[in-house]
């Protein structure tokens, strides 16, 4: 029973990680229906620049951090406003390459300039710090990562329901050109989009950054964030982060009691089934548009 | 007239000739020159593996800034496959057909190895140390090819038997990377088993790609060993082990030489890596060999770049090869492959700062004809990441 409750717990532990992933994803996705397959390096490029900070410039952990956060934000505006809003005549598989392109460049640049070898970040949770409760351990990091992910879900869900920036940034989605005709800024809510999106990615990549860092420590998460994004409908909010839960604990689960082998994949077995039956995903009302 | 196309013919030859210089020298081999090539990942997911060529190419200057070999200085073409056995395959054909490359030096994994290995033994193309302990590269042995790294399944039978002889433990279970670096490793750990009489009590499959590791570590735990072998990446293993001591998951862990550099290991698990015993296929990285301390001050101190770290891949890429080097000097001026190839196999207890090297002429079915050592020690993390030695040199075979 232990071992049950154990693998329950360290698959929302998991599933925490993917969930912030799949917010991010999920916020660039309402606004413009295009999958960023570049943002694990966004935040792997915010994680390195973190631990810049700290190494060479000696500063607090948490001034780092704060840094750190207006780095991506400023990273995702950028990569929207130099590279994405450039793009001559735009269609969805296009942006998805365009985003795809700037995963590699990020990622041969994190390789080039902080070196391959692993690291970890200085950080005041140490990443085996944790305390067992009736026999099951829980990681002190794991439950920052959970408050974290749930945090920003309450948030972003509260910012797109109610404020009047998030529902721009819906209108932006559903129709671009009628809402430019009621006087939203479409490229500056684009912009913002971005810069949301990659703060909430960073915050995974910061995370996991005081356990073990490398150039390719954001590919799992990020694939697994999407899968999760996909399964909870792409548009819904709580429905990735329910979606990445379900799929943290599945995992566990599966590697435990069926293969550790084919743990990995299952995640994509998934995807196939759920978009086989219900293609929307789990969780979302796609908006349709009438002609 | 005659004197005219005698002529004519005479300038043409000399202008053809001009191109095929391989007609009447050795391929990659000028008066000048020794063309050596080489590959490992620079990025992609094993690129910490990368500093082996990067570690080969600063002792390749530092030979070339002593006077090369015989008046000739090592040209060194190193390139990134990102440890993907199509890249690694593409730039050896295209560096062996296009530049001429007189042996290759090193290159990193089983599987980009294993790509490339039929192609250079079609060509008789010399290669020497490749920065892998499979079996496969040896067996069969192949003329060309001569392996300096010792046999992981060597390694994983003397670690077992010290586990079960020496330390009295009973209960062996087994984490390995499900690839063939993982399977060599695991081979070794159950032979060495069967000869005892024993079984695994667990065998745990990770990929490479495996970022979530609790659902292996569950499972490890579950068997209740009192020993887990780790023949996993050194990033995997750290988590293993930091993970599994915060779970008060108490075993002995023991793990392949890849992961014996305890300075580094000992930092990224926070010193979770304390108590952890390793294999090892050259000397430790604080080792107090004067070769060592040589090796350290004049080929990383004067070439690695800033970043690069006194770490065990770097310095492998000079163990590597430091028999290359042994063989060109005893092939002598007139260079040749089949020169070089007799002078490798006469080596006999080369000693430089891995285990002792030897070599003998090729006989089909000998893998020891090929498999140049055999030998490793085993080593325990201290505080810090210094180290205790625990055996002298054993014999893998």
């Amino acid at each position: 029973m232990i071992d049950f409750i154990q693998m329950i717990v360290s698959g929302v532990a998991t599933g925490s990680t993917y969930a912030l992933m799949g917010l991010a994803m999920v916020i660039i996705y309402k606004t413009s229906e295009v999958p960023n397959f570049a943002q694990g390096e966004m935040a792997l490029i915010t994680s390195y620049f973190a631990m810049m900070l700290l190494t060479t410039m000696n500063i607090s952990v948490y001034l780092a951090f704060f840094i750190s956060f207006a780095f991506a934000a400023i990273l995702g505006a950028f990569l929207e406003f130099v590279i994405l809003r450039r793009a001559k005549e735009p269609n969805v598989l296009g942006m998805i390459v365009i985003t795809i392109g700037i995963e590699m460049v990020l990622l041969g640049f994190v390789s080039w300039k902080f070196g391959a070898e692993e690291k970890t970040m200085p950080f005041p949770i140490g990443p085996y710090d944790g305390f067992i409760v009736g026999g099951i351990y829980i990681s002190k990091l794991d439950v920052l990562t959970l408050i974290s992910a749930l945090f920003f879900m309450i948030v972003l869900y509260l910012f797109f329901k109610f404020s009047k920036l998030g529902l721009a940034m819906k209108a932006t989605q559903q129709n671009s050109v009628a809402a430019q005709i009621v006087g939203i800024k479409t490229n500056r809510i684009m912009m913002m989009t971005w810069g949301i999106s990659s703060l909430v990615g960073a915050t995974a990549g910061l995370l996991i950054s005081p356990t073990v860092m490398q150039p390719f420590m954001m590919w799992d998460p990020m694939l697994k964030g999407f899968a999760a994004a996909v399964m909870g409908g792409m548009t819904s909010l709580p429905g990735a982060v329910i979606a990445a839960y379900m799929l943290g604990i599945i995992e566990n689960l599966f590697g435990g009691y069926i293969s550790i082998e084919f743990k990995t994949v299952v995640a994509f077995a998934i995807i196939v089934l759920v978009l086989c039956v219900k293609p929307s995903g789990l969780f979302a009302r796609h908006y349709v548009k009438k002609v | 007239m005659k004197k005219r196309l005698m002529f004519v013919l005479f300038v043409s030859l000399t202008f053809l000739l001009s191109f095929t210089p391989g007609l009447f020298a050795e391929e990659g081999v000028t008066d000048t020159e020794i063309h050596i090539g080489s590959y490992g990942p620079q990025t992609g997911p094993a690129a910490a593996w990368g500093a082996v060529p990067r570690g080969t190419s600063g002792y390749f200057k530092w030979i070339n800034d002593n006077g090369g070999i015989h008046g000739r200085k090592l040209v060194y073409h190193m390139f990134d496959d990102g440890y993907n056995p199509a890249k690694t395959k593409a730039g050896v054909k295209e560096l062996q057909e296009g530049t001429g490359i007189f042996a290759w030096a090193g290159g990193v994994g089983t599987s980009p190895g294993l790509a490339i290995k039929g192609y250079l033994a079609k060509k008789n193309v010399p290669w020497v140390g490749p920065a892998t302990g499979s079996r496969e590269f040896v067996n069969p042995p192949q003329k060309n090819l001569f392996a300096v790294y010792p046999l992981y399944e060597g390694e994983a039978k003397v670690l077992v038997n010290y586990a079960i002889e020496t330390m009295g433990k009973k209960r062996v279970a087994i984490a390995y990377l499900n690839d063939g670096y993982g399977k060599n490793g695991l081979r070794g750990a159950l032979t060495s088993l069967k000869s005892h009489g024993m079984e695994s009590v667990a065998q745990v499959p990770f990929e490479a790609k495996d970022s979530d590791l609790k659902p292996h570590i569950m499972k490890l735990r579950q068997a209740k060993p009192d020993m887990v072998l780790l023949w996993i990446t050194p990033g995997q293993a750290a988590k293993v082990v930091g993970i599994s001591k915060a779970m008060k998951f108490d075993t002995q862990f023991m793990s392949v030489s890849t992961c014996s550099d305890f300075i580094f290991m000992n930092a990224i698990t926070k010193g979770a890596w304390e108590g952890v015993i390793t294999g090892t296929f050259g000397e430790v990285p604080d080792s107090k060999l004067p070769l060592m301390a040589k090796y350290k001050k004049e080929i990383f101190d004067k070439y690695a770049a800033k970043e690069e770290r006194w770490g065990i891949f770097y310095y492998a890429g000079i163990l590597f090869v430091e028999p290359m080097i042994e063989g060109l000097k005893a092939a002598g001026r007139d260079l040749t492959r089949e020169k070089f190839i007799t002078a490798m196999e006469n080596i006999k207890g080369f000693k430089g700062v891995g285990p002792e090297v030897n070599f003998t002429p090729y006989k089909k079915g000998d893998i020891y004809s090929r498999q140049g050592t055999s030998q490793t020690f085993l080593v325990q993390c201290l505080k810090n990441g210094k180290s205790k030695r625990l055996t002298g040199l054993i014999d893998t075979k």
